[in-house]
């Protein structure tokens, strides 16, 4: 196994609301968006290090943060053993000059005021690398080494279409000769004909010159493709990292497996596969769930030990009790509905909510818990409401967090092998969380 | 099956300063009653112009140009036969020789569509509930009256606004259309319809934001949905679940659906006839099996080529070179407008290829659907660089380099 060439510990990037002078005057407390929330892998030397999520899992959020480009509010990154937080006046230079990055947005992120020469070698300028002739001639070289004319040098980025520009902000990434390129989103402004370009591109580049890439995506095929290791996010948090091959063909974190379950394939089979989509919306990281990030859309939620329902019952249960919590009942309409505006007939809401939110038929304890937390929100008592159920319903996954543990194929559930703080605060919990006494919440 | 629309050399061009832009050319396809037509292509194929075309939604300085789109509604074929007997073949009528009133008519209750960007196809200061009551009201009054919809006011005359500007809480809409409303939004999975309903739009995630637009588009029971890209500014695991809701849709109330992407697995997902489309015309046609498995079309070929397998991942991707041709007219070589990125281009292809039957309903406008490629016909790069071309184009047969159309002239990229 080579040795990292990036090392990231514990790495931390909250944003905060509700923080300005007048907030804090008035005494109002901030409030942390976690972008990326905890997140330690390494990249080693020469491998491509893939990292996929959904839009605003923190991805884009955290190439930032370890390129040093936002202020972490946690945590640590090492770059061939030096801390990079810590860097300051020469070693900073010498750290931008062996790290670069490529944007996601071939439309923005070139100087339209600028030409491809004078985008190429500003870097070269910036760290003072040869005279204004020998960068113009290292330009023109590298023009032809991504695939574009030298004579092109002077063109102006509108003047390209969307997979050149692509090119020469690889070009520009290359132009110091760094040793890591994290590569945000680089082919997911493009048509599928020019990303396999631009994608044979990058894989020549990185092994002509030894390159290290961190791959940043949300297709999971191209990551697949072009990645030897990796990192699949969710929420601002690394949930499974481990091997391409593993990670696809073995996939260990219920948000894996339905990642890669989604994904239409461009095949005549597609219409007879079945896909086990995952419900719901990726929460808000300004509000994560308690304990696993996932457990609000997880196929696979733990229940309780004393609970033994269908796991698709479970799963109604959970997505109503979700609903009673949020506040998304609007109890006045749903007595404007039963058409019972002066709230007599108890009965015909209970019944008329059962038949709504569940397709299954429950067991007869099931049915009675249910049914008496939809009196107490009948009465208007949302938070007895709320309780009944929680009593009954609570699962490991949301009091414990799961973390991931060390390994070369990690993943972070309570379902797979854990650190051994999670385990034993998970016999804790279930120890003080007894069976709720037999009857005690159906009387 | 029955077709429910057969689509004639439909033209559909863009008169702008920098020229002609031809984005839809000579394009023709069938859709069957119920069921998917899948249109793919890459940005600047015309795929979406074609949509638009269909319902009659191209704006200036677009303007479809020419081609017949018969429609196949024996209700209105009875209508329109005593007025305009040419516009009549049996059972179908052909839209493009219907008056615009008649045919604006047919928007929301025969045709409706879906766009891309739900969050940019709301009004944020409008409720949900209110949007998607609007979209009910409209039929519901149409239905009540027909001479309403067909008028430009669609009843809303000069009084009403005026009425409406002195009393402001009047709503346009009834409470029957609110009530649909909610409805809908439960048909397309929605938990909690009556509360949400009174939520805005920032209020909803995008993915619940495609199923409030799709719920919009249903409100006049409409037989063809046509949605662009319905998927593209979603994640895939919300895909999944909105591309099940449209299959789902699609079955039980028996529409068809013409869906439009890039996306070559959404398409195999869903659809059962498929269209490649390429620099503004159908280069390929047939079921999705014709098309996936057994292509004629290089471009088809290389288009499938180009993606990633997630299943077997391969060692290196074959790309097709080159770039999409931008569509201006006066750049438009008078030749297959494939032939500059062709692999197998010979000499055939100097000359503009018509669409082979290539077996039955499987057609491509390809001369390889004819013959098998020889070396010997082969031609030249230079020869398709054509006499625009300012060298850059002959310098790589191996490097792929897209490098040699767009640096001709200005990139549209869209």
């Amino acid at each position: 196994m080579t040795d990292p060439l990036v090392t990231v510990d514990g790495l931390e990037k909250y944003y905060y609301e509700n923080d300005t002078l007048l907030d804090r005057l008035t005494g109002a407390e901030p409030e942390a968006v976690r972008a990326v929330d905890g997140v330690s892998f390494e990249v080693r030397e020469g491998e491509t290090l893939g990292v996929v999520g959904e839009s605003g899992c923190g991805k884009s959020t955290l190439a930032e943060t370890l390129m040093r480009l936002r202020d972490p509010t946690g945590g640590s990154v090492t770059f061939d053993g030096e801390p990079v937080f810590e860097l300051s006046g020469d070693g900073l230079n010498a750290f931008r000059r062996r790290a670069q990055v490529m944007f996601q947005d071939p439309f923005s992120s070139l100087d339209p005021r600028m030409t491809a020469g004078e985008i190429i070698t500003e870097p070269l300028a910036i760290h003072g690398v040869g005279t204004s002739a020998e960068r113009r001639e290292r330009a023109e070289t590298l023009l032809e080494e991504v695939g574009l004319s030298a004579d092109q040098i002077d063109r102006y980025p509108h003047e390209f279409s969307g997979g050149q520009r692509q090119r020469i902000g690889f070009a520009r990434a290359l132009a110091i000769d760094p040793e890591f390129i994290v590569l945000d989103e680089p082919v997911s402004a493009l048509d599928v004909s020019v990303q396999a370009q631009v994608l044979n591109l990058l894989a020549d580049m990185q092994a002509e010159r030894d390159l290290t890439y961190l791959f940043i995506a949300h297709d999971l095929s191209v990551v697949r493709h072009i990645s030897d290791r990796v990192a699949v996010m969710y929420l601002g948090k690394v949930v499974e990292i481990g091997p391409t091959e593993e990670i696809f063909e073995n996939p260990q974190h219920p948000y894996t497996k339905a990642l890669l379950e989604s994904v239409p394939r461009a095949d005549t089979d597609e219409r007879s596969r079945t896909v086990e989509t995952i419900r719901g919306d990726v929460p808000s990281p300004r509000n994560p769930p308690s304990g696993c990030s996932f457990r609000t859309r997880c196929p696979e939620l733990i229940q309780p030990p004393w609970l033994d329902v269908p796991q698709a019952t479970f799963h109604e249960i959970g997505e109503f009790r979700t609903r009673i919590e949020n506040g998304d009942i609007d109890v006045d309409l749903r007595w404007e509905q039963v058409g019972d505006p002066d709230r007599e007939d108890r009965a015909a809401f209970v019944d008329s909510l059962r038949e709504e939110a569940f397709d299954t038929e429950l067991p007869a304890d099931d049915e009675k818990t249910v049914r008496e937390a939809i009196r107490a929100l009948a009465d208007g008592d949302r938070e007895t409401a709320a309780a009944t159920l929680r009593e009954r319903y609570r699962s490991p996954c949301e009091a414990i967090e799961p973390a991931l543990p060390a390994g070369e194929h990690p993943s972070a559930c309570l379902l797979n092998e854990q650190p051994e703080d999670v385990e034993t605060a998970r016999e804790e919990w279930e120890a003080d969380h007894d069976a709720p006494e037999a009857g005690a919440s159906s009387r | 099956m029955t077709d429910l629309l057969r689509v004639r050399d439909l033209s559909t061009r863009f008169f702008t300063e920098e020229g002609q832009i031809n984005a839809v050319e000579n394009v023709s396809f069938t859709v069957e009653a119920g069921s998917v037509l899948g249109v793919v292509g890459e940005s600047g194929s015309g795929k979406s112009v074609t949509g638009l075309s269909l319902i009659d939604l191209v704006e200036s300085p677009g303007r479809i140009t020419g081609g017949e789109i018969w429609y196949n509604n024996a209700d209105l074929a009875a209508r329109v036969e005593g007025d305009q007997p040419e516009a009549v073949d049996g059972d179908f009528v052909d839209l493009r020789r219907l008056s615009e009133a008649e045919r604006r008519s047919l928007r929301g209750s025969a045709f409706s569509m879906i766009f891309q960007d739900p969050m940019s196809s709301f009004n944020p200061s409008i409720t949900v509930g209110e949007q998607i009551a609007e979209a009910a009201e409209v039929q519901r009054r149409a239905s009540a009256n027909p001479r309403s919809t067909r008028s430009r006011t669609q009843g809303y005359g000069l009084g009403r606004m005026l009425l409406d500007g002195v009393l402001p809480d009047r709503s346009y809409t009834s409470e029957e259309s609110w009530d649909r409303a909610v409805e809908l939004l439960e048909r397309v999975g929605i938990p909690d319809p009556a509360e949400r309903a009174e939520e805005y739009p920032h209020q909803f995630s995008g993915g619940m934001l495609q199923r409030a637009m799709i719920a919009q588009a249903l409100a006049g029971d409409p037989d063809l949905l046509v949605a662009d890209e319905p998927t593209t500014a979603l994640d895939v695991t919300i895909q999944a679940q909105i591309l099940d809701l449209l299959a789902d849709l699609q079955e039980t109330l028996d529409m068809s659906v013409v869906l439009i992407t890039h996306n070559l697995g959404v398409v195999a997902r869903v659809a059962d006839r498929v269209s490649v489309m390429y620099a503004g015309e159908v280069v390929e046609r047939g079921t999705l099996r014709d098309v996936f498995d057994d292509p004629v079309h290089p471009y088809t070929k290389g288009l499938l080529g180009s993606v990633p397998d997630i299943d077997q991942p391969g060692e290196r991707l074959e790309p097709i070179a080159g770039n999409v041709p931008d569509l201006v007219d006066a750049n438009m070589p008078d030749r297959c407008y494939f032939a500059d990125r062709c692999p197998k281009a010979m000499t055939d292809c100097l000359t503009r290829p018509p669409e082979y039957e290539v077996n039955d309903g499987h057609r491509a406008r390809c001369v390889l659907a004819e013959r098998e490629y020889s070396e010997a016909d082969a031609v030249s790069d230079e020869r398709l660089a054509g006499p625009t071309d300012d060298g850059a184009a002959a310098d790589d047969g191996s490097t792929a380099a897209d490098g040699s159309i767009a640096s001709d002239a200005e990139v549209s990229d869209d």
